[in-house]
């Protein structure tokens, strides 16, 4: 690893432009985890636009700091109102919440806040070294290589998201169709364009992005939105007592190794590394009959390992060029929109951005770790925002986003268009997140399968002969495999958690 | 307490009166043909585009396996229309989704024409008092504070060549 290209990271972090908008990044990251309606995914999304006009370096790190600012900031919605902002914060909930009715939320959110600072940090450090090393392997990577590597990222994305697996595989499959809209990337001759001059540079990702992420859960919010807001648990400090900190420190450090460990696998990772981390909690522990109960440790390891796993999902895309989830496909449009494309090469051509970035995050955990426990007062009074004056304005935002891209009212309409796609998708059971995964990879993943095929001549089993591309292929089988068991422990898991309260 | 197994995000402590509302098989059904609709669709119209050899494939190839697993995914999923539980049924709210989606389209129409600010103060305040149910008061403020905020923003700040009235 080269030392000095580190170092500099931590100058480039600390240019003041780059600060400024980590901590723009983090604040906004905390506020849309506080919020109800927008995620994380959504509102990065809303701001790609707005990025345009900023540098790479910046532009990335604030938008990473959404990311993983939202992991913190859902944790307080999970312990005082027990309605998590993020699926990663659903286990939070369930013993988070019974401690704040026994009037100790502020030992929880504290714990919370200093286990997410730890497994984040840990998981930086663990970034640090093997990034490279990755980076480096993939190098060699040629286009049989990366079909598989598509194929694997796709799949694993469909296959671990919360919805029925055939609907996300089908999702999935809408994304890459729309992805051949345009140009044929080897031949150059229109496809699916229907004559329109509009469609025959295909569709801009980050309208595809806006529209299924922002204006699709916005409008499918409208629907919904007319819930009473239940009334907010009071609490004092959000520090927790020396006794309970001993109680959970031990579970900080495994949440932070599972997270991290899970957090790099294609799909779910924050959410899958909370459901882990609680099971190992409640194994490890003497008396397992406390969990349900308001015990730390079942808010210290799921909220460790969440925060672990959001930032070691940054390894596949910034070494693989491969996005790990849904918010990590929007970065990887913004990346692809400052005109780097994420891979292999980012490390070497672009050392500035990526050690920028990555060490940014150490500085954005610790802004983190003050908002959420010196200053949390004042997130906790923004749940008193009515979601009826916050969507008008996101939608205001989104809409002239659009118009900013290429200043063209026709985007305007079809991010609408998406939105209608994205809402109908929501209401039929299928999830955005494999389809906006798959319009992504796309490109890479026909165009790298169709230069393959001709490099074999035709034949499939030339996948099976490049010593790398075959332990790919053996990858992607055992993921054909191993994933349906995973799922099936997550849904018992899941269906456990969901039981427990009624046994209080 | 019971809480529902199969919704186990769902962890709010009174149960939804108004949460979703589960789909029936037809919407099942509806959410299994719309892919293999798109699947035949695409076949049909990839035909034209020419497959090429698997050697040398043509454009059309790559269009028509993705469509070939979408007919396959879409028959499995009409399949399982009747036993499956993950569709939302559509309710009285789905009028406010519609109103709100028109009104962007209207919007958008609206903004090349005349400039921004008057369609920008209509669809707020459409939004805040039809849509959100706020008072008339806080519409009236929000909306004129919010278009001169995105006038601030957008046209000042990011100078973006928003179609406006005001200042040329």
């Amino acid at each position: 690893m080269d030392v000095g290209s580190v170092l500099s990271g931590f100058a480039v972090v600390f240019e003041p432009q780059n600060l400024l908008y980590c901590v723009i990044g983090v604040t906004l990251g905390m506020l849309v985890g506080v919020l109800p309606g927008l995620g994380p995914a959504a509102t990065i999304a809303i701001l790609l636009p707005i990025t345009y006009n900023i540098e790479p370096t910046p532009a990335v790190i604030m938008l990473a700091g959404i990311f993983y600012g939202a992991q913190y900031g859902g944790t307080i919605t999970s312990v005082l109102l027990r309605l998590p902002g993020e699926a990663s914060t659903v286990v939070t909930a369930l013993d988070g919440y019974q401690m704040a009715r026994q009037g100790k939320a502020g030992s929880a959110l504290g714990i919370a806040a200093i286990g997410s600072f730890i497994g984040g940090t840990a998981s930086i450090i663990l970034l640090t070294l093997i990034a490279p090393l990755v980076a480096d392997a993939a190098l060699e990577f040629g286009p049989a290589e990366y079909t598989v590597l598509a194929l694997i990222g796709i799949l694993l994305v469909a296959t671990l998201g919360n919805g029925a697996l055939i609907k996300s595989v089908t999702a999935a499959g809408v994304g890459l169709l729309l992805a051949t809209v345009g140009l044929d990337p080897l031949m150059g001759s229109p496809r699916f364009t229907f004559g329109s001059d509009q469609l025959a540079d295909g569709i801009d990702f980050v309208i595809v992005a806006m529209g299924l992420f922002g204006v699709g859960e916005i409008l499918y919010n409208l629907e919904h939105r007319l819930r009473p807001q239940p009334a907010v648990l009071s609490f004092g400090r959000a520090i927790p007592r020396r006794m309970e900190w001993l109680a959970s420190r031990m579970a900080i450090l495994r949440g932070s190794v599972i997270g991290f460990v899970l957090g790099v696998l294609p799909g779910g990772g924050a959410t899958m590394s909370s459901l882990v981390a609680y099971a190992v909690e409640k194994r490890a522990a003497k008396d397992s009959s406390r969990f349900g109960k308001g015990a730390i440790e079942g808010v210290a390891g799921p909220e460790s390992a969440n925060n672990a796993a959001a930032t070691s999902s940054f390894i596949p895309l910034l070494t693989l060029g491969i996005p790990a989830n849904a918010t990590m496909a929007v970065l990887f449009g913004a990346l692809l929109l400052q005109g780097i494309p994420p891979g292999p090469q980012l490390i070497v051509d672009h050392p500035d951005v990526f050690w920028g970035v990555v060490n940014s995050m150490y500085l954005g955990n610790l802004i983190l770790l003050l908002l959420s426990i010196p200053l949390i007062g004042v997130f906790v009074r923004l749940l008193r925002v009515r979601a009826g004056i916050l969507a008008p304005l996101t939608v205001l935002v989104t809409m002239i986003g659009v118009y900013s891209i290429r200043n063209n009212a026709f985007d305007m309409f079809l991010v609408i268009a998406l939105g209608i796609l994205g809402y109908g998708m929501k209401k039929l059971g299928f999830e955005p997140g494999p389809f906006v995964l798959a319009f992504v990879l796309g490109k890479l993943l026909e165009s790298s399968f169709r230069r393959s095929m001709r490099l074999f001549d035709g034949d499939v089993l030339g996948f099976f002969r490049r010593p790398v591309s075959a332990v790919l292929v053996a990858v992607l089988l055992i993921t054909i495999v191993v994933v349906p068991v995973l799922r099936m422990v997550r849904s018992r898991q899941a269906a456990r958690i969901a039981r427990e309260p009624s046994q209080v | 307490m019971t809480v529902d197994q199969s919704a186990p995000a769902e962890v709010s402590e009174q149960p939804d009166e108004d949460g979703p509302l589960r789909g029936g098989p037809v919407l099942g059904a509806v959410a299994g043909a719309i892919p293999v609709a798109l699947g035949l669709a695409t076949l049909w119209y990839a035909r034209g585009l020419g497959f090429g050899r698997l050697g040398d494939p043509g454009p059309g190839l790559w269009p028509s396996i993705v469509a070939v697993l979408l007919v396959f995914a879409g028959a499995v999923i009409a399949a399982r229309a009747r036993v499956a539980r993950d569709t939302e049924a559509f309710t009285r709210g789905t009028a406010a989704v519609v109103i709100g989606a028109a009104s962007l389209a209207v919007y958008t129409y609206l903004f090349e024409l005349v400039g921004f600010e008057i369609p920008t103060v209509l669809l707020l305040a459409l939004w805040l008092r039809f849509l959100g149910g706020e008072s008339w008061r806080v519409t009236a403020v929000i909306s004129v504070l919010a278009t001169a905020g995105a006038y601030a923003l957008f046209i000042i700040g990011l100078g973006v060549p928003l179609p406006h009235l005001i200042g040329g």
